[in-house]
């Protein structure tokens, strides 16, 4: 027997008020981790994907940025082109380090010639390319050859095959990239000698042409040199070369980004009134329990306890509440966020990727605290009014 | 070993109603005595027992137990007061309803250091053996008869081996036989360990139980007087 088992007893006896606490801490601790695992899960997919394209500036056509976000961020093929004679136009720009071209393709939907349908393909220049070369280093070793290439981390090889078909030409399949929850993580990634090939043998093994125009490409990824001003070399490409849109990295996904804000916002908004309605309710449930037990409080102050003991075990009863209310919490929307991310992505049409270990257990830990921070300011007057209170009074009917 | 000077408590039940239920009482209880009072409903003996286990402030006056002004403690030493002074046995249904009758009576312990956990269990056990529940030790308050319940109380109440004993109407609710036996209870108790006891109760049949009666009447101490002599003690 002691004070803990008490308190304990006490929490099992009064299943309304438990439930209440328990229900409310759940939710509260649920709805942070929830919108903080999504929120937070899209900011790190984004951000990841800014560094897995590893350029400062990103050329495209213009009118094609979104279109190229969209397929960056969705997986979502576009296809666009520009000439290839503004490559010497952007390098001749003082500030830029290095400029590597991009041919964005894509796979035939319902074709037996291809392996998997609408697949996002980039094809890439070895001899210039910065963007997947620290990665191919490091895990290969080597450049990609003819035929071979990587793909993202959800690219994987048909079930008993061991290439993967573009336009009928099998391609071997490296190695996989890591994940970053965006479109980048269902698409392949092979050289212009692939892309080319591929091409050249398409009117012969597939069911329609794979078509790249001459001379053209789809997007120019630049690097700057260290202190130049993007802003002002982007706009400067844009002025030199008025069919080009340039979009410096921190402007990429704009639009996405201000969507996450908006949500963030508004989510912070919600979660503001979530919390001061559960210490509402927590604080009107604590004073109904607190009510119907002032006699046996004024017994237990009779028999010894101090003021400080009395408060002191009302509010462990809440905590315990709310420790047991928040764990179910975080584990419920933890589970739930990762059984329904797909479709958690495709209602907010933002990406994606679900945050390693260490991060949930942070997340979690701020639910927790939510969740028993909401007790004890809920709880807090009421056991204080009745700890303060005469033990005769209290006893008192 | 407790000294009432002069004490007096008004409760303000609302800005207009002002109730003086106890007025200018001055009583003094000696180590061993085993003290009745009596006297209708509201005439102040609970509030008077309340002083003395120093439950509610006076309003004026003094309240004294071993040479101690009860009031002038604070709260920690108040407490420790209570927990290893005074036993309690309340007129209402006074057990926590989730603990079992073994963890009811070993309840007072906890706020205190007199007795380590060993010796605690150890001294429930013996308590409830004495009040003759001593298969009931697992029953939770739900699963006791008035009786028993107030005899879980009683052992609770002695758990700390305290100096006195404050019964408030502990027989209201028994019938007359339980109320015979509960009483005889007190009774061996008090003969058994000469602790100090003070009993409230509306009936006045109770006091042959025993040594000492003080009658109350509208918040007054009327009469006073020892049992065994007749002697009557002035206020």
């Amino acid at each position: 027997m002691n004070k803990l088992l008490l308190a304990f007893r006490n929490v099992s006896r009064n299943s309304f008020r438990s439930g209440v606490i328990l229900a409310s801490s759940a939710l509260m601790a649920g709805f942070m981790i929830a919108t903080n695992l999504i929120i937070g899960g899209a900011q790190r997919s984004l951000q990841l994907a800014l560094e897995r394209l590893g350029a400062d500036i990103v050329v495209a056509p213009r009118e094609s940025t979104t279109a190229m976000e969209n397929a960056f961020l969705m997986g979502k093929p576009a296809s666009m082109w520009m000439s290839r004679s503004i490559l010497p136009e952007i390098s001749s720009i003082e500030g830029v380090k290095a400029v590597s071209p991009q041919l964005f393709l894509s796979t035939l939907r319902g074709a037996s010639c291809c392996s998997s349908p609408e697949m996002f393909l980039v094809a890439y220049e070895p001899e210039t390319d910065f963007t997947l070369r620290p990665w191919l280093e490091e895990h290969l070793g080597e450049e990609l050859g003819v035929g071979q290439a990587i793909g993202g981390y959800y690219v994987f090889l048909p079930a008993d095959q061991d290439r993967i078909l573009v336009y009928g030409y099998p391609v071997e399949l490296l190695g996989n990239l890591d994940g970053t929850g965006t479109g980048l993580d269902k698409s392949m990634f092979f050289t212009f000698e692939t892309a080319y090939e591929i091409a050249r043998l398409s009117p012969f093994q597939a069911v329609e042409d794979m078509v790249i125009p001459d001379d053209s490409i789809s997007a120019v990824m630049i690097k700057l040199e260290p202190g130049s001003n993007p802003v002002a070399i982007a706009t400067k490409i844009e002025a030199q070369i008025p069919e080009a849109s340039a979009v410096i990295s921190s402007n990429l996904f704009q639009s996405q980004r201000e969507d996450i804000q908006a949500m963030l916002r508004t989510i912070s908004l919600l979660l503001g009134i979530a919390w001061l309605l559960s210490i509402a309710l927590i604080g009107l449930v604590f004073s109904m329990a607190i009510n119907d037990r002032r006699r046996e409080i004024g017994v237990l102050r009779a028999l010894g306890s101090t003021r400080g003991n009395m408060l002191a075990s009302l509010l462990a009863e809440g905590l315990m509440l709310a420790l047991a209310g928040g764990i179910l919490g975080a584990v419920l929307s933890a589970l739930s966020v990762y059984l329904f991310r797909n479709m958690i992505i495709s209602s907010l049409g933002l990406p994606f990727l679900f945050p390693p270990l260490l991060s949930l257990v942070g997340m979690s830990l701020l639910g927790l605290g939510l969740a028993l921070a909401s007790v004890v300011v809920g709880a807090l007057f009421p056991a204080l009014r009745i700890s303060l209170m005469d033990p005769a009074a209290a006893m008192r009917e | 070993m407790i000294s009432l000077q002069n004490v007096s408590k008004t409760y303000i039940l609302n800005k207009k109603m002002v109730v003086e239920a106890a007025k200018n009482c001055s009583l003094e209880v000696s180590k061993g005595e085993f003290v009745v009072i009596t006297g209708r409903s509201g005439s102040g003996k609970t509030t008077l027992l309340n002083l003395v286990a120093g439950l509610t402030f006076p309003t004026s006056g003094k309240v004294l137990i071993d040479d101690i002004e009860v009031w002038n403690l604070p709260d920690k030493e108040l407490s420790k007061l209570r927990n290893e002074k005074i036993g309690f046995v309340f007129q209402f249904p006074s057990l926590i309803p989730s603990l079992t009758s073994l963890e009811n009576v070993i309840l007072p312990t906890i706020y205190g250091s007199k007795f380590s956990k060993e010796e605690a269990h150890k001294r429930a056990l013996q308590l409830l053996d004495e009040v003759g529940l001593s298969d009931k030790i697992g029953s939770l308050p739900r699963q006791l008869s008035a009786g028993q319940q107030q005899r879980v109380v009683i052992a609770r109440s002695l758990i700390n081996s305290p100096d006195l004993l404050l019964a408030d109407e502990p027989t209201s609710d028994l019938d007359e036989q339980t109320e015979h036996e509960v009483m005889t209870l007190f009774q061996n108790i008090h003969q058994r360990t000469g602790i100090t006891i003070m009993l409230v109760t509306h009936a006045s049949e109770l006091v042959t139980y025993g040594s000492r009666s003080v009658r109350m009447t509208g918040g007054e101490i009327t009469e006073d007087r020892k049992l065994f002599t007749g002697e009557f003690i002035p206020a």
